[in-house]
C-alpha cells in the first residue's frame, strides 16, 4: 500500500508534535525520584473548591451516559457569568479544538491566516496541516506587531490570531492597541483574541474581547479552563462569537467531544473563582518577583509580563539546559520549538517548588560558569 | 532488508574537507516501491514537472546498449555536458555487467534518470532472489595485489565514475542501486568583501539563487579554512538552493552580505550547519547570534531531531551547541586538519534503551552522562544475533581526507577478518584515516562491536539521535598511529 498517493501533501510535509513522555519514565531515564512540573503552565494551586468537589463526588453512574453534545449547563452558566447568550458560546475540548474548529469553518486551501512567528504554536500547526498557509509576523520588542500584522492581510486572509497575553512572552495589548488594531482590520476577515491567560491580567487597561464583538462583530474571544481554572487534564475550553459566527464554527466541530466530568467541573469552577483567582495572583506574583530577582542575581536576563510563566535566556543551547534540569527533577520548556534558542520557560507556582528551581538553577548557572558552589 | 556498499572517489577542490564531490556506494533498508508492470516494454516518459524519464527491459547482456544509451542520452536531454553524461553510461555499464550475471534469466530491470538541477540522479532496480551478500562488500575474490583481480570491481568502477553511488535494498529481493552524477561547476569565482566595518543595522534575509551565487564566492574569497565542496562551486551552492537540497541566511548591513549560514540534511533525522561564515569583525558576536538563533528557528519545527556543526572551532560555542569531540585526520598530503565536531537537539529529549556491552558500554555511559541524555543502557550479554557467514561493510571514501568511512550493513560470523580485509586494501589504497560508523539503533551495527575492538577501533564520538538511535564513530588508532 502506498500511503503517499493517499495523504495530502499538506500533510505529508507536516511534522506531528511530540508530546512529553509519561511522568514515571522520564523519572526513570533521568534518575530522579521526583519531577516538578514546570513546563506546561498549570495552576499547581488546583481547581476552585467547588470544581474538587463536582470531581471528588463524580459517580461511576455519569459516566455511563453521553455528556450534554452541546455542553447545555456550561454554556448556560457561562451566559449568566458573562451577560451573553447561550448560543454565542461553543464549548470546545480544550482551545486546541476551538482553533481547528474555526480554520476548518472558514479557511479552504489558497485562503491564510496571520499570527505571531513567536506565539502559541497550534494556530500554525492547525493551519498547516489543513492546507492552509499560516502567515508569521515577528514579534517586535517580544510583542505582537499590529502593523506587521496589518502588513501581511490580503484578499484571501480569513483569521488574525492574537495571543492576549502572548504564551510565552507575556507581553499583551492594551484595550486601545486592540480597538486601533480592529478598526483597520475592517469586518472582511475574523480576528480571535485567544485570552487562555486573560484571568491571570490585572491591569485595567487590558481588553476583554467579549466586550470589544459588540463593537466589532468579527471578534472571537478564545478562553480555556486548562490554566487559571486549573482543570487542564479533563480539557474544556470555550468559543464566544457573534451568533452568526459560532453557528458556522457549530459545522465543523465534534459533538460529545466535552465529556461529563470536565462540563461539570468547569460549571462549578465559573461558581466559586474569585478566591481561587485572587490567590492564584497572588502565587504567581510572589514566584515572579522571586524569580526574577534570583535571575538578575544570577546575570540572566527575564522576558515576562503576564501569565503564569516567564522566559529566561540561559547561557548555554535550551534543549541541554532542559536536560541539565531534568536531571536535577525540574521539568522546564525548552524554547527552541517556540523559536527562541536559548531561552527557557519556567511555570510560575508555589514558592517551595520555585525555591527548588532556583537552587538547581543556580548550581547549574555556577557549574556552568565553572564557579565552586 | 539490507545493504551494502563500496565507494566513491573525490575531486580535489581547493579547501574542500566534506563529502560532496566525493561518490559513495551505500546499501541502506528501504521499503519496496511499487514495481511497474510490462516486462519487455521499454518505455521513455517525463513527468509532468519534466524532470525525469524511465525506461524498462530485460536484465540481459542483448540490452546492455540499450541501458547505456539511454544514460547517455537521458543526461545529455536535460542539458549535461558529454563529459557528465559519460561517467553515467560507464556506470551504468559496469553496474548492469556486473549484476546481470547474478539475476535469473527472465529478470527486467528499470532505469530512471532524474534532474535535480545541479545533478543528475540515476537509479537502476530490479529483483535478485538469494542475493549472495559476500558480493557487496569491497573485498569480495579481491586480492590488492593483483591486477586482474581488481578487474572484477565493476561496482567500484562504477563508483568512481560517479559523485555518488548506493545500493537500497527492499522487500520482494527488490534491489536498486541510485548514483548521482553532479554537474562540473568552476570552483573560482572572483567576489569583492565589505569594506571593514560597514555601519548600519543588520538585517536577515533568504537568499536567492544568485545573492547565494555571490556569497559563495565570497566565502572563497575570505579564505576561510573549511569549506564544503558545493560552497566551493558557487553555481552549485546556487542551484542546490533552487532544488531544495540547501538553506541558508545571509546577513546584510547596507548593501553588503557581511555573514550568512547554510544547512542541509545530513541524515533523515539530522541536519548539518555550515558556518557561520562573517566577513567584518563581529564584536560581541552580534551577527553570529542572529544568524545561528535564526536558523535554528527556522528549523525547529521541522522533522529534523538534531543540528551538527563539524568544521573548525566555534568560540563560544556553549550558547548554541553541545562539544561533542575533535577528530584529528592525516591527509592525503600528510597534511593535519582537525574537525570539532558540536551539536544540538532541536527538540525536547525522548529517551531510548541501548543494547550493548564492553567498550562501547563505557564510551556510552560516560557520553550519555556528560551530555545529560536519558539513555538507558542494557547489557546485551554480549549475545550474537543469529549470524549468517558473511558480514557486509559499507565503505565510503574521502580522497582528499584520506578518509574511509565503514558502515556495518550485515553482521556476519567473520566481522573481524572482514574488517582487517577492508583496512588492508583501504591502506593498500593510501588511505590513513579509518572510521566505522556504529547506529546504537540497529542490532546488526551492535553485533560489530566485538570485531571492532579486535581489530583495533575505538569509539571516540557520540551523534545523538542521527540515525535510528545515536551515532557512535569509531576510529582505527593503531592504523593512524602507523601512517
Amino acid at each position: 500500500m502506498n500511503l503517499d498517493l493517499l495523504i495530502p501533501e499538506y500533510v505529508r510535509n507536516f511534522e506531528a508534535y511530540t508530546p512529553s513522555r509519561p511522568d514515571h519514565l522520564l523519572q526513570e531515564e533521568y534518575g530522579v525520584s521526583h519531577l516538578h512540573r514546570l513546563n506546561n503552565n498549570e495552576n499547581t494551586l488546583g481547581p476552585p473548591a467547588a470544581a474538587v468537589r463536582v470531581i471528588a463526588d463524580f459517580s461511576p453512574d455519569l459516566a455511563v451516559v453521553y455528556p450534554s453534545g452541546d455542553s447545555y449547563d456550561l454554556r448556560e452558566a457561562l451566559s449568566r457569568r458573562f451577560d451573553i447568550c447561550r448560543d454565542r458560546f461553543l464549548v470546545t475540548n480544550g482551545s486546541c479544538e476551538a482553533i481547528t474548529s474555526i480554520i476548518k469553518a472558514f479557511c479552504q486551501q489558497g485562503d491564510n491566516i496571520i499570527t505571531a512567528d513567536k506565539t502559541f504554536a497550534v494556530y500554525e500547526w492547525v493551519a498547516e496541516f489543513s492546507g492552509v498557509e499560516a502567515r508569521l509576523v515577528p514579534l517586535r520588542d517580544y510583542a505582537y506587531d499590529p502593523q506587521g500584522l496589518l502588513d501581511r492581510i490580503d484578499a484571501r486572509t480569513k483569521i488574525i490570531f492574537i495571543c492576549n497575553p502572548n504564551n510565552p512572552t507575556g507581553s499583551y495589548w492594551t484595550k486601545q492597541v486592540l480597538i486601533d488594531f480592529l478598526e483597520k482590520v475592517g469586518e472582511n476577515r475574523l480576528v480571535v483574541v485567544d485570552e487562555a491567560y486573560c484571568e491571570y491580567v490585572e491591569d485595567p487597561e487590558f481588553p476583554d474581547a467579549m466586550e470589544l464583538m459588540e463593537r466589532f462583530p468579527n471578534v472571537v474571544s478564545f478562553r480555556t479552563f486548562s490554566k487559571m481554572y486549573a482543570l487542564a487534564g479533563l480539557r474544556a475550553g470555550y468559543l464566544t462569537g457573534t451568533r452568526d459566527v459560532v453557528d458556522v464554527v457549530r459545522r465543523t466541530s465534534v459533538t460529545y467531544s466535552v465529556n461529563v466530568q470536565a462540563q461539570m467541573a468547569a460549571k462549578a469552577a465559573l461558581s466559586d473563582d474569585r478566591e481561587h483567582i485572587a490567590a492564584t495572583r497572588t502565587m504567581v506574583k510572589q514566584a515572579r518577583l522571586f524569580l526574577c530577582k534570583v535571575c538578575t542575581d544570577l546575570g540572566l536576563e527575564t522576558v515576562g509580563g503576564e501569565g503564569n510563566y516567564l522566559m529566561i535566556k540561559v547561557p548555554i543551547n535550551d534543549l541541554l539546559m532542559y536536560r541539565r534540569l531534568m536531571k536535577r527533577g525540574m521539568m522546564v520548556r525548552s524554547m527552541t520549538g517556540f523559536r527562541f534558542p536559548g531561552w527557557i520557560r519556567v511555570t510560575l507556582r508555589e514558592m517551595a517548588v520555585m525555591e527548588s528551581f532556583a537552587e538547581a538553577l543556580t548550581e547549574e548557572i555556577r557549574e556552568i560558569r565553572n564557579v565552586r558552589v | 532488508m539490507l545493504s551494502a556498499s563500496l565507494f566513491m572517489k573525490c575531486g580535489f577542490a581547493p579547501k574542500v574537507c566534506f563529502t560532496d564531490r566525493s561518490a559513495a556506494l551505500e546499501i541502506l533498508a528501504r521499503e519496496q516501491r511499487a514495481v511497474p508492470k510490462g516486462m519487455g516494454r521499454t518505455m521513455i516518459k517525463q513527468n509532468k514537472q519534466q524532470k525525469n524519464a524511465s525506461l524498462r527491459i530485460p536484465l540481459s547482456m542483448p540490452f546492455l546498449p540499450l541501458a547505456v544509451d539511454f544514460a547517455g542520452k537521458g543526461a545529455r536531454g536535460f542539458a549535461y555536458t558529454d563529459k557528465e553524461s559519460h561517467s553515467l553510461e560507464l556506470a551504468v555499464e559496469e553496474l548492469f555487467s556486473f549484476y546481470v550475471q547474478k539475476v535469473a534469466a527472465d529478470s527486467a530491470v528499470e532505469l530512471e534518470v532524474e534532474d535535480q538541477g545541479y545533478r543528475l540522479a540515476l537509479s537502476i532496480s530490479f529483483q535478485m532472489a538469494n542475493p549472495d551478500m559476500r558480493a557487496f562488500n569491497l573485498v569480495w575474490q579481491v586480492n590488492p595485489d593483483s591486477e586482474e583481480s581488481l578487474e572484477l570491481l565493476g561496482p567500484m568502477i562504477a563508483a568512481r565514475s560517479v559523485s555518488s553511488l548506493r545500493l537500497d535494498f527492499g522487500n520482494d529481493d527488490r534491489i536498486t542501486l541510485r548514483m548521482t552524477r553532479n554537474r562540473d561547476y568552476p570552483t573560482t569565482q572572483v567576489a569583492a568583501l565589505p569594506p571593514p566595518n560597514t555601519q548600519g543595522p543588520v538585517r536577515l534575509v533568504e537568499p536567492s539563487s544568485s545573492d547565494l551565487r555571490h556569497f559563495s564566492a565570497m566565502v572563497s574569497a575570505s579564505g576561510a579554512p573549511f569549506i564544503p565542496g558545493f560552497l566551493a562551486s558557487p553555481g552549485m551552492a546556487a542551484d542546490m538552493l533552487a532544488a531544495g537540497h540547501l538553506n541558508a541566511i545571509l546577513a546584510l548591513r547596507g548593501d553588503w552580505i557581511i555573514g550568512g549560514v547554510l544547512w542541509r540534511p545530513l541524515t533523515d533525522s539530522c541536519l548539518e550547519l555550515y558556518g557561520p561564515y562573517l566577513f567584518n569583525d563581529d564584536p560581541d558576536d552580534v551577527v553570529l547570534t542572529l544568524l545561528l538563533d535564526e536558523a535554528v528557528g527556522r528549523i525547529s519545527r521541522s522533522r529534523f531531531r538534531g543540528l551538527v556543526r563539524r568544521q573548525g572551532q566555534l568560540q563560544g560555542y556553549e550558547r548554541f551547541f553541545d562539544l561533542l569531540g575533535e577528530l584529528d585526520l592525516t591527509g592525503i598530503s600528510g597534511a593535519a586538519t582537525r574537525s570539532t565536531y558540536y551539536y544540538r537537539q532541536l527538540r525536547e529529549e525522548g529517551g531510548g534503551v541501548v543494547y550493548c556491552s564492553g567498550a562501547l558500554a563505557t564510551f556510552l555511559a560516560d557520553q550519555y552522562n556528560r551530555l545529560c541524555l536519558p539513555r538507558q543502557l542494557r547489557e546485551n550479554g554480549g549475545e550474537q544475533l543469529r549470524l549468517r557467514d558473511a558480514s557486509v561493510l559499507a565503505v565510503e571514501l574521502e580522497y582528499p581526507r584520506s578518509l574511509a568511512i565503514i558502515r556495518p550493513l550485515c553482521a556476519g560470523k567473520d566481522m573481524a577478518a572482514n574488517l582487517a580485509a577492508h583496512l588492508d586494501l583501504l591502506q593498500n589504497d593510501g588511505i590513513n584515516n579509518f572510521m566505522v560508523e556504529i547506529n546504537t539503533g540497529r542490532s546488526e551495527d551492535i553485533a560489530f562491536t566485538d570485531a571492532l575492538e579486535a581489530t583495533g577501533f575505538v569509539p571516540r564520538l557520540l551523534i545523538p539521535d542521527a540515525g535510528l538511535g545515536d551515532l557512535v564513530i569509531y576510529e582505527h588508532r593503531v592504523r593512524k598511529q602507523q601512517s
